[in-house]
């Protein structure tokens, strides 16, 4: 009998990368951040290249820290763009969805709207890179998981705590 | 920042006593036992958080920390969306689970939280002496990690790592599962800290 060590190819064992707050990661492998409240899941993906990026943004602005890139709005964007643009990907190729910045609280975050902000500094950014963003579900006051799959034409599944589920 | 063995022991036991006081409420409420674990304080990098509190539907019932400092933290009484239905049917007489949430299913998850939240922190208060008020309950009916992830992105201090007093609390007669976390702001912990070792300092 032939005794191997190698994985069968038919068991999955780690199919899908975890992103937490503040996380990204880059690849062509499934990702997933789950229960988005006030953060957002933003994914870039270049069709030509089956090849993508996801990042878990918690606030819009870093204020100059540098420690966390991936938790902020404003040093997510263009770190992800460089990791990208590192395997080859043409940024003009790139389009970009984005899920999550609801207002879960809204009697503590009526002065804050952290939600909100996050959705529109993302957004600007965005535009200011001149990255195209083909789909969105943001806003309002549930929570979401996300899930990113670069294999299947850069699909976005987004998933409601009721079970309910659409793709953006 | 890390904490000593020592300052862990007294933040537990800090916590063993606002949760003893939450769980006599919740026993007298629900005229029943209830159980509580050993309190845990835990330091959680927050790319982690979704290790401690999941995705499932969820039951929270979030107070903010007010009082001495402005914005202390928060405390969240935690429910799965099943026990959550469970404690309310016990309250109003009712039976069936499979429902969606009603008003008055609300407003009893409020309630309940508010007399278990005010007991904690009187505990808390009585020991320190360091006065933290709830403000008004907070509601939410959602996936655990997001209504998580919102208070922390809203704390006052910018943090990598949060504090969670986690206690379970849970009464076997109506399968009932809950826990009640405390979440200070760093501020509100230096503050306990202090307190804590100002009592086990020996008398003079």
């Amino acid at each position: 009998m032939i005794v191997t060590t190698m994985t069968d190819p038919f068991v999955q064992t780690d199919p899908t990368a975890m992103i937490g707050i503040g996380e990204y990661r880059v690849g062509s492998f499934r990702m997933a951040s789950i229960g988005l409240g006030s953060c957002i899941g933003l994914t870039l993906f270049s069709p030509e290249q089956k090849v993508g990026a996801m990042v878990h943004i918690m606030l819009p602005e870093s204020s100059g820290r540098t420690d966390r890139p991936g938790k902020y709005a404003d040093t997510a964007i263009p770190l992800l763009l460089n990791e990208l643009s590192t395997l080859g990907v043409r940024k003009g190729s790139i389009i970009c969805k984005i899920a999550g910045g609801a207002t879960m609280f809204e009697a503590f975050s009526a002065s804050m709207n952290i939600g909100q902000r996050n959705i529109e500094k993302v957004k600007k950014i965005l535009a200011e890179q001149n990255l195209r963003l083909v789909s969105e579900d943001v806003g309002g006051k549930m929570g979401r998981s996300v899930y990113f799959t670069p294999q299947e034409n850069g699909k976005v599944l987004v998933r409601l705590a009721n079970g309910s589920s659409r793709e953006i | 920042m890390s904490l000593s063995d020592i300052q862990k022991d007294a933040l537990q036991e800090l916590g063993n006593i606002g949760a003893a006081h939450a769980a006599t409420t919740l026993s007298q409420m629900l005229n029943s036992p209830v159980e509580m674990s050993v309190p845990k304080v835990i330091a959680v990098d927050i790319a982690k958080l979704s290790e401690y509190i999941g995705e499932d539907p969820s039951a929270m019932v979030a107070f903010e920390l007010q009082g001495e400092i402005p914005h202390g933290g928060y405390v969240i009484w935690y429910l799965s969306r099943d026990s959550a239905i469970r404690i309310t049917n016990t309250m109003l007489g009712m039976t069936d689970t499979d429902r969606p949430f009603n008003e008055m299913d609300e407003s009893a998850l409020r309630e309940v939280g508010n007399i278990m939240v005010s007991a904690y922190l009187d505990g808390t208060a009585e020991l320190l002496g360091f006065v933290m008020l709830p403000s008004p309950p907070s509601l939410v009916i959602d996936m655990a990690h997001a209504a998580m992830q919102s208070l922390i992105a809203q704390m006052a201090e910018e943090i990598n790592e949060v504090f969670l007093f986690r206690t379970d609390l849970t009464c076997l007669e109506h399968k009932i599962d809950s826990d009640i976390i405390l979440m200070p702001e760093n501020s509100s912990l230096h503050k306990m800290l202090n307190l804590l070792e100002e009592m086990m300092k020996p008398p003079v």
